[in-house]
């Protein structure tokens, strides 16, 4: 692949319209950004729309553009599950953080460590949170830099080597300057561009491409049957129906307890805005949806066939079906715009991503076990250092890394990350559990849910679970997170007949 | 409690379980997993799940709406925010 110039030329000049908008971020809304509140949740004060455009630009990120729709090219219909998915998502939005939001806001907890740290008054459970949170965020930030790859590989930039890597590490280096600079108020505001081009290419992809390819009854009959719909229950096996259901259910539970979704709720400015929110952001579920579509349409167009682009398919897998049909179905200078949405849209994630890190870092590590008396500037400071750790961080470890093993981590990720989902639900409705059973209850779930994806070779999270002779597929974090809180049920009076104490009991 | 009103009831909150109706929806997934009928060439199960993200907006929407005006759950939030339904609350 030769390198585009005009796809490029207008690819740089929105990078660099951001890297602006990133840095003069710092004066909007302007406050001491010396206070973590400030710096790492933009002081509690976005409305309705900024929240929109956050958490649309948080959630939706730069690798579900890309992952998605190569999984339906790939796989077909099993990877539409990321639409059942984000629709479930809303109602556990809409019940639980408007209630997590003024809880937080009230005792002026900044991560969902805080959270619990207060209310079971117990340091090794907020340490499980905090150490969860990162440890499953560092892979999602370094997805986040896949997806930048396959869109520079695309224009035309020489992979491999120090020079392959150049636009991805100088893109990096901005992204840390002005996260650094900024705090959350940079991707905030970036986010309303990169939204934008990510509505605008999806619109134009949805006119242009259908009716270059004969329309979408002609995209779906080019489509092989087997991968149009689930593979139906055979013998004493669930197949794909139960593995479909899970996937959709357990990743939707999952979601807002990462640490960035947490984020982008916490900084809210009421928990109406929230509920709002939860109706609103269903409109970049509906893109996502006709995202996923481009797999198909990708297939219809032939581009695995098309010899230009061999290359970035040996490079890149599945992963560069859309970016193939947006070179195939586009004059450049719209390439440009489109690769632009994708990249600038893994920046807006991987800066909150980092953020949300440094959050815990500083609130629940660092200051909890190693400065109690740390200034508010002191806590800022390091949270804006490990900011950029984290970048770093997810830059090397792509670099030097199997692009595999992130993937692996990031399945592994959101079987940890979902462990969380019991303290956080009994948290916030009852104070009758106690610490101790959910802390036993978080390990036990952790060790499970990583043992059902070690059993799958890593490669799958979906684990068949034998139950009355019945094999269920199912995904592994649903039926780890069900024991996790089984665990802590049957735990809990036990402990308590120890005469140990419930916690915090402030509300 | 903190502040000396009495715990709204739970049974304030029932337009919630309006929730329930896109979990059934999409969680039953033989009742969708197959071609007829299309709609614009699109089979039936990309459709359906397309149209329910609409439609699980909507149900949000309502319950939202039901929550403010009638069982006003969502009134001590309100009053509690600050610039509420001002300018910071929107943008």
């Amino acid at each position: 692949m030769t390198l585009d110039l005009t796809a490029t030329s207008v690819f740089v000049a929105l990078f660099l319209l951001i890297t602006w908008l990133g840095f003069v971020a710092a004066r909007w809304r302007k406050a001491d950004l010396n206070l973590l509140h400030e710096w790492g949740l933009g002081g509690r004060r976005f409305g309705t729309v900024v929240t929109w455009f956050l958490l649309g630009g948080d959630l939706y990120t730069a690798y579900t553009f890309i992952a998605v729709p190569a999984l339906v090219f790939g796989k077909g219909a099993m990877g539409f599950f990321a639409v059942p998915y984000t629709i479930l998502i809303y109602p556990i939005l809409y019940i639980v953080f408007p209630r997590l939001w003024e809880i937080a806001r009230d005792r002026g907890h900044v991560t969902a460590a805080d959270f619990v740290r207060d209310r079971f008054g117990s340091r090794l459970l907020a340490l499980a949170f905090a150490l969860t949170g990162i440890v499953a965020t560092m892979p999602y930030i370094a997805l986040q830099i896949v997806g930048m790859e396959v869109v520079i590989g695309a224009l035309g930039f020489p992979a491999g080597g120090f020079v392959g890597h150049l636009p991805l590490i100088i893109s990096f280096i901005i992204l840390a300057a002005f996260t650094y600079t900024s705090g959350l108020r940079a991707p905030a505001l970036i986010a309303i561009v990169k939204d934008t081009l990510i509505f605008v290419t999806v619109f134009a992809a949805l006119v242009i491409i259908p009716a270059k390819l004969g329309g979408y009854g002609a995209i779906f009959a080019s489509v092989p049957q087997e991968k149009l719909l689930l593979a139906p229950p055979s013998g004493d096996s669930l197949g794909a129906y139960s593995a479909y259901a899970t996937l959709a259910l357990g990743s939707a539970f999952a979601l807002f307890l990462y640490p960035h979704a947490m984020t982008g709720i916490l900084s809210s400015s009421s928990g109406n805005v929230i509920r709002r929110n939860a109706a609103f952001l269903a409109a970049y579920s509906f893109i996502l949806g006709l995202i996923a579509l481009l797999g198909y349409m990708a297939i219809a167009a032939g581009v695995d066939k098309n010899p230009a682009y061999a290359a970035g398919f040996t490079q890149y897998g599945p992963n560069f079906a859309v970016p193939a049909l947006f070179l195939a179905s586009f004059p450049s200078w719209f390439v440009g715009v489109a690769f632009a949405a994708i990249a600038i849209g893994a920046l807006v994630p991987a800066a909150i991503m980092s953020i949300a890190c440094a959050n815990l870092f500083t609130r629940n590590l660092y200051k909890e076990f190693y400065r109690p008396d740390c200034s508010e500037a002191d806590e800022a400071r390091m949270a804006k250092i490990v900011s950029l750790v984290m970048k770093i961080g997810a830059v090397v470890f792509i670099i030097a890394i199997p692009q595999a093993y992130a993937i692996q981590l990031q399945l592994l990720g959101g079987i940890w990350i979902i462990q969380l989902l019991p303290p956080i639900l009994l948290g916030l409705y009852t104070r009758s559990f106690n610490a101790p059973a959910l802390l036993i209850g978080w390990a036990a779930g952790t060790v499970i849910g990583t043992y059902m994806a070690a059993t799958q070779g890593f490669t799958s999270s979906v684990y068949p679970l034998e139950m009355f002779g019945v094999t269920v597929p199912g995904y592994a974090a649903l039926y780890s997170v069900l024991i996790n809180f089984l665990i802590a049920l049957a735990l809990t009076p036990i402990f308590d007949r120890m005469g140990r104490t419930t916690g915090s009991t402030a509300r | 409690m903190s502040n000396g009103k009495t715990k709204p009831s739970v049974l304030r909150y029932w337009p919630r379980l309006l929730f329930l109706v896109p979990f059934v929806a999409v969680l039953w997934v033989s009742s969708y997993n197959r071609i007829a009928p299309e709609l614009g060439g699109i089979p039936f199960f990309y459709w359906y799940q397309l149209a329910w993200i609409l439609l699980g907006a909507a149900i949000v929407l309502v319950v939202y709406a039901i929550e403010t005006k009638v069982t006003r759950v969502t009134e001590r939030s309100e009053t509690e925010a600050e610039a509420s339904g001002g300018p910071g609350d929107i943008l």
